[in-house]
């Protein structure tokens, strides 16, 4: 008797818990409340009265709300919920929010979830590469949702493994990683580059980028080390940068994240800047996350990517204040990609009529919209539905209040997917998928491998020019 | 005994009712009750592989997922990089799980208790860290996607999942069978003689690390079938699969439900479990508390697991009956 009433106090424990939980939670499921920001027009009033859809449309976002990466998926989802309150569709938009906890299992079940329980048609995808990778493949075999990735950027989810319903209002790895290339070989004027990255697809494709961009302009040599992913002791590889000092120009560091900061700590712990020139880093080593936490000995860090936090556009500047506004924190590239992504759906759904029956409609009516009014700037859609974008060198600085903050360096407009290649997509297409081996990372072994998908007179044209024109 | 034979029929009939349901889910049920069904069956059978061990032996072993990974890592190999046919890889998979879980078996087996969750804590570990960082061959964190059901399976109509499901129905029902027919033949016995006091067994002449042994690879071979299902349902497998994480909630799932009763147990254990993973997290951030207190509370109060209060009720029953 004694047990069965413990067991139904737990019950009764239980159940208030859940009923708690599930109203503290409604945030984040339900679409936030109107905001002073929002301008919603009378309908009658307005001869552009916006068209309401029948009933709220749902849509389904995954990402990781747990472990080292639960930033991520909290700044995805902020930037939705801004997105949505600046376009003023509240009521009109239902958020499903799940959390991956960044298995890539976990991730494709819960798009099944999302899909088939609450009846999403519009999925905004993971934020880490192999959850990206695997939700690609489900997508496959569900050609009925339209889907956006939160922030995962490997390559050939719009590209040699393109889908039709896959909509990339981001950016792929090698993208935002040509041009920087190109950038260190001839106004930094490096020559030869120790590259140390995490051991997964996305440092490999943002490498790949990089080494394109580094050899094609009279770059020579690329030494790689790659540390498992998640790695917090750099000791080993600091002794091993020492050693080879002499030999090489620079470090690219290629990561981002909690790594970024430990190796900061192990670079100053070695007295590395003695011995090397500032570190130049990927798209994410100067995110505003590791920027909060590193010393100021970070300044001058140089990186690219196709959102500076220190933009001074208006759009950005705008952005940045109603994101402090409403949440408290400063965004960070997620957050616009999440407020990019969600308003593309909106636009889309705009010129629709808000109707959701004819998919491809929607698909057509996203894709054929350029953006003129994100933070980061203009971007239009390429014909594998991935954004084609500026691609910013941007270095970090100390701001008047002591923070530590990017401001654009140099500016490449209009970089598509492809880069350079633009006019050579077919034979980029050919050669084989970026891998950590891939491309070659001497200038011979390079040359000869362009040479074979390339052309030629693409490599005499190179050389005649020293480089891109 | 009238009233005992009678519920022994009822039993029956409830049983083939079960599996009447069970048969017949793919013809009524929605598409994401499909999903769920699947997911229940091939987490269920590594819940099993755990409980197998935990309920007869009394040895929480974390490297289940290990054979469960290596399989399912084996086959992906061979079919993305076009190294063997199905025909070939399967049994490949299997020969290099069970080899190296016989390896690990006469290792861990020499341990007891706290060591022999430390040992396997760690081997499962090793594994883990070479699946993330052979990266030419396991292609690291991504893991291996894109593996195809195999066509010549699809004989049960072309609706989607419907062919996944019967074949990991079929393959669930066969390893729930043998382990239930194990649980209760002389063997069994054995073993939990084993678990109840090794050095009485010893005594008896039976030859307890062979024993142990084998109910390892028993374990291992459970793994790998679900390794298997899971492969060719996901498409995908990745090192998560063999994490810390994977192995808990495998241990999760089966206190839950109680290790005791192995089948019924693990099979509860997991719905639950994976269950609130998939329509907590849609109400609240803070699902893992949830999950979490579940567990604590079960621990405390029902230590015996969920399906322990069943076994009180039909006890209590006997008990007030005419047998006692």
């Amino acid at each position: 008797m004694k047990k069965a009433l413990s067991i139904l106090m737990v019950l009764v424990i239980l159940s208030t818990l859940f009923t708690a939980c599930a109203g503290g939670g409604q945030p984040s499921s339900a679409p936030p409340p109107a905001g002073s920001t929002a301008v919603t027009p009378e309908p009658s009033a307005d001869p552009n009265a916006k068209v309401k859809p029948d009933s709220p449309i749902n849509v389904g976002v995954t990402c990781p709300y747990s472990g080292f990466v639960a930033a991520l998926g909290e700044n995805l989802v902020k930037g939705i919920q801004l997105g949505i309150e600046v376009e003023g569709r509240q009521d009109d938009i239902k958020l499903f929010i799940e959390d991956t906890k960044m298995e890539a299992e976990l991730a494709v079940t819960k798009l099944d979830s999302l899909k088939q329980k609450d009846n999403c048609k519009f999925l905004i995808g993971s934020v880490t590469g192999h959850e990206g990778d695997a939700q690609a493949e489900w997508l496959k075999k569900n050609p009925d949702v339209i889907f956006m990735p939160g922030y995962s950027a490997p390559q050939d989810m719009t590209m040699r493994n393109y889908s039709p319903n896959m909509i990339r209002a981001g950016w792929t790895a090698d993208q935002v990683m040509f041009h920087y290339g190109q950038y260190v070989a001839k106004e930094l004027g490096y020559k030869k580059i120790i590259s140390v990255g995490a051991d997964y697809s996305y440092p490999w494709g943002q490498a790949a980028g990089f080494c394109r961009g580094f050899m094609e302009n009279g770059g020579e040599q690329i030494e790689y080390i790659w540390y498992p992913e998640g790695n917090l002791d750099f000791s080993s590889i600091m002794g091993k940068l020492q050693g080879m000092a002499g030999q090489y120009d620079a470090v690219f560091l290629n990561d981002g994240g909690a790594t970024i900061i430990s190796f900061w700590k192990a670079w100053e712990q070695y007295g590395m800047n003695k011995v090397f020139p500032q570190l130049i880093g990927g798209t994410n080593v100067a995110d505003v996350n590791v920027l909060t936490e590193v010393s100021e000995g970070f300044v001058g860090v140089k990186s690219a990517g196709h959102y500076v936090d220190g933009s001074d556009i208006p759009a950005n500047q705008e952005f940045i204040k109603k994101y402090t506004e409403k949440f408290g924190t400063s965004p960070d590239a997620v957050s616009v990609q999440g407020y990019d992504t969600i308003r593309c759906i909106i636009r889309g759904l705009d010129a629709v009529g808000w109707k959701t029956d004819d998919l491809n409609a929607i698909i057509e009516a996203i894709v054929s919209q350029k953006v003129t009014d994100s933070p980061r700037g203009t971007f239009f859609f390429d014909e594998f539905h991935n954004a084609t974008q500026n691609v910013y060198v941007k270095e970090v600085i100390l701001d008047a209040n002591g923070n530590l903050q990017n401001k654009i360096v140099k500016t490449f407009e209009n970089v598509s997917q492809f880069g350079p290649y633009d006019a050579y997509k077919e034979q980029y297409m050919s050669m084989p998928p970026d891998a950590r081996d891939y491309p070659y990372t001497t200038k011979d072994a390079y040359m000869k491998d362009i040479e074979k998908y390339l052309g030629k007179d693409y490599v005499d044209e190179l050389v005649k020019n020293g480089g891109w024109k | 005994m009238k009233f005992l034979k009678n519920t022994a029929r009822l039993k029956q009939a409830g049983f083939i009712v079960l599996l009447l349901f069970l048969v017949s889910i793919p013809v009524f049920s929605t598409q994401f009750f499909l999903t769920m069904m699947i997911r229940y069956m091939y987490f269920g059978l590594l819940t099993i592989s755990f409980s197998f061990l935990a309920g007869q032996l009394g040895l929480f072993s974390l490297m289940v997922p290990v054979s469960f990974t290596i399989t399912a890592y084996t086959i992906a190999i061979c079919q993305v990089k076009n190294i063997m046919p199905l025909q070939l890889s399967l049994p490949l998979g299997f020969a290099i799980a069970l080899i190296f879980a016989a390896v690990c078996g006469v290792m861990v087996n020499k341990t007891k208790e706290t060591s022999f969750l430390m040992l396997t804590l760690v081997l499962s570990q090793l594994v883990w860290s070479i699946a993330l960082q052979w990266t030419d061959l396991t292609n690291g964190s991504t893991g291996l996607l894109g593996i195809q059901f195999p066509e010549a399976l699809n004989i049960f109509g072309d609706k989607p999942n419907v062919n996944q499901y019967y074949w990991t129905f079929i393959l669930f029902g066969i390893c729930i069978v043998l382990v239930w027919l194990l649980t209760r033949s002389s063997y069994g016995m054995r073993l939990r003689g084993i678990r109840d006091s090794e050095s009485r067994m010893i005594a008896l002449g039976y030859n307890t690390a062979a024993l142990k042994w084998s109910a390892f690879m028993i374990s291992a071979v459970i793994s790998s079938v679900s390794g298997i299902l899971f492969l060719y349902y996901t498409g995908m497998i990745s090192p998560d699969l063999m994490s810390m994480n994977s192995s808990n909630q495998a241990l999760i799932s089966s206190i839950l439900g109680g290790t005791n009763s192995i089948i019924g147990g693990s099979v509860l254990g997991t719905v639950i479990n994976r269950t609130l993973e998939l329509t907590l997290s849609g109400i609240t951030k803070r699902y893992a508390l949830v999950t979490g207190l579940l567990f604590l509370t079960v621990i405390l109060v029902i230590p015996d697991g969920l399906t322990s209060v069943f076994e009180r009720f039909k006890r209590g029953r006997k008990e007030g009956g005419e047998l006692k």
